[in-house]
């Protein structure tokens, strides 16, 4: 049994009219003895409520609240209380006030050793200058450590704050929260806290409450403060972990008061599914990034209707600028997971970025196909239609300047599918022309300016070039390689590896969201939602040409091609995998690795996929690595992926390498 | 030497110079503290003189009659012959019996006021009766005291006792209901003993309603004494404010009006300071 146990507390008030207001129900906390706690949320959400209850100032009206194996019954010096308003007696020094208390408290002692425990704890608080004066002759912040001093000469078992410094100005709070740190980390007392103050909980405690609104509030969530003892303000706000868990906590707060709004309104909020219990999910609020691009639907379609929180999940969408922004926020924890380009997750793995070779893990392929390849409207009027027009047109114009091309990330199929497209037609990608990294967002912006030629990337950032008359669609990925891995869903091997039912749950919603954005009645639906201001931010029109299945190639070419966007997952090929390590192997971008099986079978969570259609009741279709064949004729044979690409004519050199996986880690 | 000197008076010279006028300034507010009432009262005077000197006032005299009339009273102010007491004398009969009839009313209202705050079937049971009870006007008792006690003394100090009692009672039993929770859960969450409790936080937090209950009571009770004087006789400044109509002695009634009016003054001033001494407030 924990030192302190509320257990299944409930606080039932009756209201001035006669009614009954349900202000807690079945709260459950356990404290351990020298544990800080705080209890965080809106005011009305009763943890002033259980504070009280704890003192004993207001029992619980069902369950009930132990403390050091003695149920409270009633109020008591054992659990001291530090009031919000400090609550000195104003007619009595500050001295006086502090042995009021001791007084009271340590009866058994002598008069003598009580004057001692008196001045001790007058010094400990600093207040030695002013033990003689009266509360009303001092400021605010010293009345509230004579409130401090007052409670903590009483040696209680269980320390209660009640909002400590909420009535004191920025500075004073400062000051006051360090010093009560330093006195907590040389007494190591239990203490519960009550605040509404982000900043105040993360410095101080061990462990966050986060009670939800009331009527009827319980503990919503308990985050643990992952920052190293003995703290100090200056290390503690330079900690990566200080914003990440700030941000956590602001988060569940605005949510809980937008919430709150809603209710008072009398508005229900949205929710398409019934609940199902997931039962025992490590981790329920994610943070999960995505790319302004229409092939964000299952993420966007997800959270919109309710699959997240069908499976228990409580998901913040955080649009990230660029491919490389989102693999930065997985890799320091700032996201639990976000859609990435296809090769990323293999290549972070195999240490494709230089900077690290950090291990991740995909379960899921959030999107094959969506991408186009965009010239600008000068090829359009001296001929060009095709590469081939292209290679032509190239080698009539040595003498201009070089062309330069827009991708998204060297791990994106936007740039292994725009190489291929180009060598194909004998252009070789990097010495006939330049490739730069440019974030989707803003490709039509650079092609309008001319700071490039042409570009590949996903939608609606093509079809707005169309659109607008800026450019001209030569292919689209369904030319090229139908059917092909887009985006999948990654996350650090440490996370899967710490969230195993987490990452069900999330590979379950987002395989339903995926359905729900294949069901062709929906697009529509799913073409508004997804075109909002805090997704892709377009003008539905463009976001439909690619998912509405009717796309315009530009200059009157126009096609139904209702395979531009899926997001079905069931029937994969796992050799479309080895194509994507295998092109990267091409142009150099990694050195093949020859037991890729091996760092296959880590990467790729095919039993983590299974599971979810497990719990969806989907029959998953086995995945094996078989022939894979691609329009224009050329076949990966899994059995031979280096024979494969030593048949290309253009490529650079290849290197194999045996690559050693690096130690499963439980590290987050 | 004297180089050295010379900047250090010219200095303070400079400095000084500005500072005088706030501190003209701070004497001209004090002088008209003490001056603005003085022009009025001498403009009252005036107006009071002229109107008796033109025979407006009847048989009431003008102020310099007054101040001649009532010489041998003044001079005489210690007076302590038999039957010509003179006002000092006279002043304090009356104060000695509202100093008894207002120690019995503090007691038993600041009693009865902790019992009806602490308690909350005593609040219920005697509210109602005693809301009734405080309109009654103190001469209105003075029949049925006397009719009661059948004396003239005793009769006097009931009815100042009865006129006291019940502002005290109120404030008291509002300022027991107004102990600030904070300070209850304090003492809840201590486990303080009844008698700390009592002495350490409830008179204290209750003692400026307390006193307030009390300065009300003081100039209530001595309202009381000057007509309930004037009705059962004997020595005391309500009676020799009547005794003096009686005589037509009416300049002796003003100076015994004017003492009357000081002597208030005095008692609530006395009450005031002294609950200024204890009471202490955030």
């Amino acid at each position: 049994m924990s030192y302190l146990e509320i257990q299944s507390a409930g606080k039932r008030f009756i209201s001035r009219d006669g009614k009954p207001y349900e202000a807690l129900q079945n709260v459950n906390l356990q404290v351990e003895e020298g544990e800080f706690i705080s209890i965080i949320g809106h005011s009305g959400c009763g943890k002033s409520t259980v504070l009280n209850m704890v003192a004993g100032l207001g029992l619980a009206t069902s369950g009930r609240v132990v403390v050091d194996g003695v149920p409270v019954s009633g109020p008591g010096p054992d659990r001291m209380v530090a009031f919000q308003n400090h609550s000195l007696l104003p007619w009595l020094t500050v001295r006086q006030n502090i042995a009021l208390a001791v007084d009271a408290v340590h009866k058994d002692q002598t008069e003598a050793e009580r004057q001692q425990i008196v001045e001790e704890h007058i010094t400990m608080v600093s207040l030695t200058k002013a033990a003689d004066k009266k509360p009303g002759e001092i400021s605010g912040g010293m009345r509230q450590r004579v409130g401090i001093a007052r409670a903590l000469a009483t040696r209680p078992k269980v320390l209660l704050l009640d909002e400590p410094f909420g009535a004191l100005d920025a500075l004073t709070r400062g000051r006051l929260q360090e010093e009560l740190l330093r006195i907590w980390e040389a007494h190591r007392i239990t203490v519960v806290m009550v605040t509404h103050d982000v900043e105040e909980a993360l410095l101080l405690s061990d462990r966050i409450v986060m009670m939800s609104n009331g009527p009827s509030a319980r503990v919503a969530e308990i985050m643990t403060v992952e920052l190293p003892r003995p703290r100090k303000r200056i290390e503690v706000i330079n900690n990566p972990n200080y914003y990440r868990q700030r941000n956590e906590l602001l988060y569940y707060l605005n949510k809980a008061k937008k919430e709150k709004l809603l209710r008072e309104s009398g508005l229900k909020i949205p929710q398409v599914a019934p609940k199902v219990s997931t039962g025992g999910l490590e981790k329920t609020e994610l943070f999960l990034g995505f790319v302004a691009l229409s092939d964000c639907a299952p993420l966007v379609i997800a959270k919109e209707k309710g699959f997240f929180a069908k499976h228990g999940l409580d998901v913040t969408l955080n649009r990230e600028p660029s491919w490389k922004a989102i693999l930065e926020g997985v890799l320091e924890d700032r996201l639990d997971g976000a859609q990435m380009v296809a090769g990323m997750v293999v290549g972070e793995t195999l240490g494709m970025f230089k900077r690290s070779n950090v291990p991740l893990a995909t379960a899921l392929t959030l999107s094959r196909n969506g991408n186009a390849i965009t010239l600008a409207r000068r090829f359009w009027d001296q001929g060009v239609r095709s590469n081939h027009d292209f290679k032509r047109y190239l080698d009539s114009d040595r003498k201009g300047k070089g062309h330069t091309f827009g991708m998204t990330h060297p791990a994106s199929m936007h740039n292994l599918l725009l190489r291929y497209w180009l060598a194909e037609a004998n252009i070789d990608p990097d010495h006939d022309l330049s490739m730069v990294v440019i974030p989707p967002p803003q490709m039509v912006a650079n092609l309008q300016a001319g700071n490039i030629d042409g570009y590949c990337v996903g939608e609606p950032w093509n079809s707005r070039a169309v659109h607008e008359g800026l450019g001209f669609v030569p292919a689209t990925d369904l030319d090229i390689y139908p059917g092909h891995v887009e985006k999948v869903l990654g996350v650090k091997e440490s996370w899967a590896t710490a969230n195993p039912k987490t990452h069900v749950a999330l590979v379950a919603a987002l395989i339903e969201a995926g359905r729900y954005c294949d069901e062709p009645a929906n697009r529509e639906e799913v073409i508004r939602l997804v075109s909002q201001k805090t997704y892709v931010n377009s003008d539905p029109i463009y976001a439909s040409l690619g998912l509405s299945g009717a796309y315009d190639y530009g200059f009157g070419r126009t096609a139904q091609t209702p395979d531009f966007n899926v997001f079905d997952q069931s029937g994969v090929n796992k050799t479309e995998r080895l194509w994507v390590l295998a092109q990267m192997a091409r142009w150099g971008l990694v050195s093949f690795p020859n037991n890729w099986r091996e760092l296959f079978e880590r990467v790729y969570c095919d039993d983590v996929h299974a599971k979810a259609m497990a719990q969806l009741g989907l029959e998953a279709t086995p995945s094996t690595y078989e022939l894979l064949s691609l329009p224009d004729g050329t076949r990966l044979d899994p059995a031979d992926p280096l024979g494969y690409i030593e048949r290309f004519a253009i490529k650079r050199d290849v290197t194999t390498t045996e690559f050693k996986l690096p130690s499963r880690l439980l590290a987050v | 030497m004297t180089t050295t000197k010379e900047p250090v008076i010219t200095a303070p010279t400079t400095l000084a110079a500005p500072k005088t006028s706030p501190q003209l300034k701070q004497f001209m507010d004090n002088a008209s503290v003490v001056v603005l009432p003085l022009i009025a009262l001498a403009i009252f005077l005036t107006i009071w003189q002229s109107l008796s000197a033109a025979g407006m006032t009847g048989s009431l005299p003008g102020p310099l009659q007054v101040v001649q009339d009532t010489q041998p009273l003044v001079t005489g102010f210690f007076n302590n012959d038999e039957n010509d007491k003179g006002l000092f004398w006279q002043l304090a009969a009356s104060l000695q019996r509202v100093a008894i009839g207002y120690t019995l009313a503090a007691v038993i209202g600041v009693s009865v006021g902790i019992l009806m705050g602490s308690v909350r079937g005593f609040q219920l049971a005697l509210d109602p009766l005693f809301q009734i009870l405080r309109t009654i006007p103190p001469l209105a008792w003075l029949p049925i005291a006397l009719a009661a006690l059948s004396q003239a003394n005793p009769s006097a100090i009931f009815v100042i006792f009865i006129t006291a009692v019940w502002p005290i009672i109120i404030n008291t039993a509002v300022g027991v209901r107004a102990t600030p929770q904070d300070y209850r859960n304090v003492a809840s969450v201590l486990k303080l003993s009844k008698t700390t409790y009592f002495f350490k936080i409830l008179m204290p937090s209750a003692a400026s309603y307390i006193f307030t209950g009390l300065r009300i009571a003081v100039g209530l009770s001595w309202l009381a004494i000057v007509a309930a004087e004037m009705l059962t006789g004997g020595v005391g400044i309500g009676f020799f404010i009547w005794d003096s109509y009686n005589s037509s002695r009416m300049s002796d009634i003003i100076l015994a009006v004017l003492c009357v009016g000081l002597v208030g003054f005095a008692l609530d001033r006395l009450i005031y300071y002294s609950g200024r001494l204890l009471v202490v407030s955030e």
